[in-house]
């Protein structure tokens, strides 16, 4: 077989003017502005475009299109491109896939050499003893794994996704499709058109059929006058739930793949139909092809596919194969016509060519042998709306049995009619696809709110009045009476095929999963069929019987670049960041947040809030503004303690357990007004509150009064802390009163800061020390930070950042949820048991928290190592003296600048908990250490004299 | 390990290379590798489930207990639910002492398996690396570490340049959102071939006596002597099951239905604290391998590896909400192809080949359920939620010992359905939840 350009042909879609140079495998080759890769190949004559994958047998063009299993290669950093499918540009480099160290000399091609040992799963079979020489023999396998490479460097460009709301979705743009959407455009319903290839038009863009390419004409400038919207190399990927679909432009002018979210209120399924390769023996020869292969090679490129042809046919395709191929010279050998008993056996040649076929049991020289044995229904889409479509042995093929009433079949995928009738049945298809999209886009607006109301009465669901398509009668040609290759891409036989449902892996599932049958790139498209039908045979049933595989999305693969487009994870920052920026500070990944770790030296932080006064930005702590006169009982049922009278002004520390009874959060939530309370959280659980507060809220009490705002970011959160505070705070606030008596510990005031107004600030500490909490509206954080710097730089004002903050908090023994606390670690384990009110009516994590109440627990309680210079790493284990036996753990530690010593938190089984108990710590370096548990959590300041001045 | 009680009722066919060349040498072809029986009308148990589960119970109570009248029922075919459709990922560095002895019973039993059932479920042992992207994620790291080691693991934490080079394709650069700080190594985890272990168990059960039955689903549980309707329900007994195919009586039913579990528990009246979620998967078309480990990323939930056929396969947590249906979501592949690309921006030009989705069965400690139930003869291994594919062996080994002897063995006292009346949970959710 030799390909060849021939002369101009009508219907071709190349501009011979414009050339393109590209590289295969190295060599300089070119082709023209509209061939594909593998028909500028084939042009000059390339027949092996890959290595098979066990076997490593030569192969060729198949069907010369998206879906064709030979002509996976790579394009530059692009590993497994279709080239049957991929237009050619200028500059491209394309390599071959699996084949080492050429495609021409491949040495795995001895494999083939093994085929009778290397029968479907024989991998399972071996390779068991010595169990240590199988990483040796994974390797080789996985050697055997096929595809392109991939580039580590290639990069993640971004590109943004489409939503839209279109009406009318056609997917397929054949005569049917093009109808339809032409229909549903006239009734007035915004349509999308969505074309897998490069030009609409299906099968008459490769007819040299006067009439059809009259029509072709016609259908493209009725579209071009449409609304429609035309998108070309474009696939519907998958429909999901309520006609969400995934489109996937492969030609947009920037993003090498789009990804378009469409929710179609009607989707036409118009994928036309896939020719389906034949088994016999040698019918994956390089020379072997499909008549749809053969036509487009002829009427879109202008290659002739061989010098001498034996056509198998077995419908008109087949014949019209004929016509093209004469066309452009090829002589045909024999038609050999597979309606009226015609039959071909096998091809003979080398590995590389056909030389024969043997048909009707005579040999018959040629190069090429054209098959046309039959369709494949694509009804990928249709499996994915629910509907599991029905074997019709008179057509041998499936069609569609009862998709949802907003999915609508035309096209071949219906049934077959002349064009006329095609045509009929998909404009047929467009009205009704709008008529029910204009019930459901009706319908979608009177349940939207919105100021003026729908005009009318809802549009009554249009019955499905259309003619249906006929069925031609085809003959179920799945294999001759030889073996051959079912799955080219994996390599499969129809024999092994037979085999592994001999074994018992008889159900097409079974056999699928043992044999990898259907697995490869194209997933069943080709494949599927043949696959059952062999099953069927082995079994002795119908293909009804057997049925078929679940057709999964993607329709067609889709990059995960496209998929991920971009990723929306923005890194936050408070408003006062600039600040730190420009004072030398540290940053700490905090969740989503950046924010301030140190200045330089943490410990001389610490230093300066204990002897005068610091700042720290504390900006990611979660905010929720509750509003309502039901407040009061929300926080009753989400935290364990009382809420139902907590005076205006006031402030509480409150502890909330998930319904096991875990630790889930902690904070202060304090009451502003008669009805309006500020709940605070830790910074990492902000959204997760948020959520929980929701949940409880929208699910179990919708009929409380609560109006819930989170305000995390509204507010810049400034920590004022130290000795000096109050003095410091005095010179920048109006109108509230920062004495002692009238602003004591644990209340809230309103007050304006720096000028201004809105701020609000309560009175706790974190730190153990004399502070304020101040919450500015977050526009004026960076402001407001700045007047206290300025303000209280004579009473030695400095900035501190987290880890100064963890040192203090860890002097003074407050628990950080998810650190001191974890997904085991119940409410009393806290030290903070007196908190749990059983009493109350319900609350979050009662019945588990009353449970727990009678047992004893592990608890968090402060460790100081017995050498004070030690300090044991987080996550240290606390073990039985000599032994492996766990008995706790270290959950914090740090030096500390104020007691010079090391101290931690930590949790230990409960007979540990008391005061004064010695206990053994493994340190990661294995040595083991003395340490003593201390009476309360505080290492620092436990009378909290400090914290209430 | 020998066959203590189970006999060989048939000689079965061996695997081995050289089986293979004789047999491609006089093209002969194998036989059956499971019989295709009649159902009877009794058996002494019956399994319900043909997943990993419930065919390694059945393997274990004909090998270890003598117990080879036993049937396998499979409404659809065996291996059809989650045990086709996990990402097949095994490893035993768990967070609780307890879950460590577990899983790493079941580590040694997936070390076994092929040379016990002759056949290569190739257990690639390659490394799995659970990175942390923050503080926080890095100090539970250091625990399970330190938790492993002291448990005979080998675990450690690693930091950015040795997982540079364990697995040169991840970014391991200080990008700003989601740096790799560092991971939890745990050489022996792995992957292995997770329908290789369905059939191995089938055969291997089939080799001595037991029957597996496919399209056999059941209707119903007949029960006498309970407190509920039809003597359902506590302080009663199972006396049989009825089936598509026809009634068998049996004194004891095993339930190994994963997503199904809280539905058929339902018919013998035992209700269970299981909610059924959808879990998610995907696979990319191959390419040649250049990912040498699995890894994970909690924080960026998502799970990924590479099969011997090249293709990469990802999986995430389960769906939020609760749910029956297998069919997947578009924002699902979406958000998995974003998180693997702030792992591995190099890989944006591969394509997603498929998707697929299977059922968990999730308890609220995501912990499982297992052992006897208030109705005597009706026992569950259930809520195994995303973790079950790993812990099968072991699993189906004590099952067995419960079904045969009536005792609770001691390794999975701690997960017995009574724990939700009396408050005792079990908790992995640190590090079953996320972390595969």
């Amino acid at each position: 077989m030799t390909m060849s350009r021939q002369g101009v042909q009508p219907t071709e879609v190349i501009d011979r003017a414009a050339k393109l140079r590209f590289r295969w495998n190295g060599k300089r080759f070119s082709g023209f502005e509209g061939d594909t890769i593998a028909s500028a190949l084939a042009a000059s004559g390339e027949q092996i475009f890959s290595r098979s994958m066990k076997y490593h047998r030569p192969r060729g063009i198949l069907t010369a299109d998206y879906w064709d299993p030979n002509l996976m290669v790579q394009v530059g950093d692009d590993p497994n491109v279709r080239a049957g499918h991929r237009l050619l540009e200028s500059g491209m480099d394309v390599r071959s896939q699996n084949a080492w160290p050429s495609l021409n000399r491949d040495i795995k091609a001895a494999n083939s050499l093994l085929g009778r040992f290397l029968t479907p799963g024989f991998y399972y079979k071996t390779f068991m003893r010595p169990r240590w020489l199988w990483p040796t023999y994974e390797r080789v396998l996985a050697t055997f794994a096929p595809g392109g490479k991939i580039d580590l460097d290639t990069s993640h460009a971004y590109h943004d996704k489409r939503y839209t709301h279109p009406d009318v979705v056609v997917a397929g743009a054949g005569p049917a499709g093009i109808e339809a959407a032409l229909a549903a455009s006239s009734a007035g319903a915004s349509v999308m058109l969505v074309s897998h290839e490069h030009s609409v038009g299906g099968h008459l863009r490769y007819s040299s059929d006067a009439a059809d390419q009259a029509a072709l004409v016609e259908l493209r400038t009725a579209l071009d006058a449409s609304d429609v919207e035309v998108l070309t190399d474009s696939t519907v990927t998958g429909r999901y739930e309520d006609n969400w679909l995934g489109i996937v432009q492969r030609n947009h002018p920037i993003a090498v793949e789009r990804l378009i979210k469409a929710r179609a209120k009607t989707l036409v399924a118009a994928p036309g139909l896939i020719e389906r390769p034949y088994v016999f023996e040698g019918n994956d020869r390089p020379g072997v092809i499909t008549s749809g292969a053969a036509r487009r090679l002829v009427n879109l490129w202008g290659v002739k596919p061989g010098e001498r042809a034996v056509v198998f046919s077995a419908n008109a395709e087949g014949d019209a194969a004929v016509a093209d191929l004469e066309r452009v010279g090829t002589e045909i050998a024999a038609v050999i016509d597979g309606r009226t008993g015609g039959h071909i056996s096998s091809t003979r040649g080398s590995s590389r060519a056909v030389d024969a076929v043997v048909a009707d049991g005579a040999s018959i020289d040629a190069d090429l042998l054209v098959v046309a044995a039959g369709w494949t229904a694509p009804t990928s889409l249709l499996n994915m709306a629910g509907d599991r479509p029905v074997y019709d042995p008179a057509a041998a093929r499936f069609f569609p049995s009862d998709p949802p009433s907003n999915v609508l079949a035309t096209g071949g995928l219906a049934g077959d009619a002349d064009l006329d009738g095609l045509r009929q049945h998909g404009a047929a298809t467009g009205r009704l696809a709008a008529a029910r999209a204009a019930a459901v886009r009706h319908r979608l607006q009177a349940r939207t709110a919105r100021a003026l109301p729908v005009e009318g009465d809802e549009p009554a669901w249009a019955p499905d009045e259309r003619a249906p398509l006929g069925r031609d009668p085809h003959p179920e040609l799945y294999r001759a009476d030889t073996h051959g290759m079912v799955d080219m891409s994996e390599d499969i036989s129809s024999k092994d095929l037979v085999a592994a449902a001999h074994e018992g892996y008889d159900s097409v599932e079974l056999a699928k999963r043992y044999t990898t049958a259907t697995m490869g790139p194209s997933q069943g498209k080709l494949e599927t069929v043949n696959t059952v039908a062999a099953i069927a045979e082995a079994r002795g049933e119908t293909i009804s019987e057997v049925g078929t595989t679940v057709w999964r999305p993607p329709y067609a693969p889709l990059t995960l670049g496209a998929l991920a487009g971009r990723m929306f994870e923005p890194v936050r920052v408070s408003s006062i960041h600039p600040w730190h920026e420009a004072n030398n500070v540290s940053v700490i990944q905090a969740g989503q947040w950046l924010r301030p770790d140190h200045y330089g030296d943490p410990a001389a932080e610490v230093r300066n809030v204990r002897r005068n006064v610091g700042l720290i930005d504390v900006t990611p702590l979660g905010k929720l503004d509750l509003r309502g006169p039901d407040v009061p009982k929300l926080l009753s049922l989400l935290y364990v303690n009382k809420w139902m009278r907590l005076g205006i002004g006031r402030v509480r520390y409150g502890m909330m357990c998930a319904e096991d009874g875990v630790v889930l959060d902690d904070g202060v939530t304090g009451r502003l007004g008669e009805d309006h309370y500020m709940m605070s959280t830790t910074s990492s659980g902000a959204g997760g509150v948020w959520e929980w507060v929701e949940n409880w809220l929208q699910t179990e009490r919708p009929d409380w009064q609560v109006h819930v705002t989170p305000v995390t970011t509204a507010y810049a959160s400034i920590n004022v802390a130290g000795p000096k505070s109050r003095e410091l705070m005095g010179r920048v606030c109006e109108g509230v009163d920062l004495d002692a008596e009238a602003f004591p510990y644990m209340t809230v005031r309103q007050a304006t800061v720096a000028g201004v107004a809105g701020c609000f600030m309560w009175r706790i500490g974190f730190t153990g020390e004399l502070s304020f909490e101040l919450h500015v509206p977050a526009g004026h954080g960076l402001h407001v930070w700045e007047a206290l710097m300025d303000a209280g730089s004579d009473l030695g004002v400095a900035p501190f950042g987290l880890e100064g903050q963890r040192i203090m908090r860890l002097e003074k023994g407050h628990f950080i949820v998810g650190q001191d606390t974890d997904g085991l670690t119940l409410g009393p384990s806290t030290g903070l048991g007196s908190l749990i009110k059983l009493d109350k009516d319900d609350f979050a994590g009662k019945p588990e928290l009353a449970w727990a109440a009678d047992r004893s627990l592990p608890m968090v309680v402060a460790i100081q190592p017995d050498d004070p210079g030690v300090v044991p790493q987080e996550a240290a284990q606390i073990v039985r003296g000599d032994t492996n036996e766990i008995l706790g753990r270290i959950t914090s530690s740090r030096y500390s600048p104020t007691l010079n010593r090391s101290i931690c938190l930590g949790q230990v089984e409960p007979d540990l908990a008391a005061g004064g108990t010695k206990v053994t710590v493994l340190l990661e370096s294995g040595e083991r250490i003395g340490a003593t548990v201390i009476d309360h959590h505080a290492h620092f300041d436990p009378a909290g004299e400090r914290l209430r001045g | 390990m020998a066959a203590i009680g189970g006999r060989l009722r048939r000689r079965p066919p061996r695997y081995s290379a050289a089986a293979l060349a004789w047999k491609g040498l006089r093209g002969e072809s194998w036989p059956r590798v499971w019989r295709d029986c009649d159902l009877k009308r009794s058996y002494d148990a019956v399994v319900i489930g043909g997943g990993v589960h419930g065919l390694a119970t059945a393997y274990y109570l004909a090998r270890d207990h003598g117990m080879t009248d036993v049937a396998v029922l499979d409404k659809a075919y065996l291996g059809s639910g989650g045990s086709g459709r996990n990402t097949a990922i095994v490893r035993s560095n768990y967070l609780t002492p307890e879950g460590v002895a577990f899983y790493d019973r079941s580590v040694h039993l997936y070390e076994q398996m092929a040379v016990e059932l002759n056949i290569n479920v190739m257990f690639s042992q390659r490394g799995h690396l659970t990175l942390a992207h923050s503080d926080a994620s890095l100090r539970t790291m250091h625990w399970r570490a330190e938790v492993n080691k002291l448990g005979g693991v080998n675990s450690s934490v690693i930091g950015p340049d040795e997982i540079k080079k364990e697995c040169p394709s991840l970014d391991t650069s200080d990008h700003p959102r989601y740096p790799i700080q560092g991971a939890l190594y745990h050489p022996p985890g792995g992957v292995v071939r997770h329908d290789a272990v369905v059939w191995g168990y089938a055969r291997a059960a089939d080799h001595m006596g037991v029957e597996m039955h496919q399209k056999t689903e059941v209707t119903d549980i007949v029960c006498e002597g309970g407190d509920g309707p039809d003597g359902k329900g506590a302080g009663g007994r199972v006396t049989g099951v009825r089936t598509n195919r026809g009634d068998i009586s049996t004194p004891i039913v095993i339930n190994c239905t994963a997503g199904w579990a809280s539905l058929i528990s339902t018919m013998a009246g035992v209700r269970l604290p299981i909610t059924t979620h959808p879990l998610q998967a995907a696979v990319t078309e191959p390419v040649k391998m250049f990912l040498p480990t699995v890894v994970v990323s909690g924080s960026l939930h998502v799970y990924v590896s590479q099969t011997d056929r090249g293709e990469l396969v990802f999986g995430a947590s389960v769906d939020p909400y609760a749910n029956y249906s297998v069919r997947g979501s578009l924002e699902f592949t979406e958000g998995l192809a974003g998180h693997v690309l702030e792992l591995m921006p190099g890989v944006s030009r591969m394509r997603i080949l498929r998707q697929w989705s299977g059922l968990c069965d999730m308890t609220p400690d995501y912990s499982p359920v297992m052992g006897f139930t208030p109705v005597d003869g009706f026992l569950v291994d259930v809520g195994w939620g995303t973790y079950g594919f790993k812990a099968a062996p072991v699993s189906g080994e004590q099952m067995a010992e419960a079904a045969a002897t009536g005792r609770t063995p001691k390794l999975i006292e701690a997960f017995a359905l009574s724990r939700f009346d009396n408050g005792e949970l079990v908790g992995e959710k640190g590090a079953a939840s996320v972390g595969h």
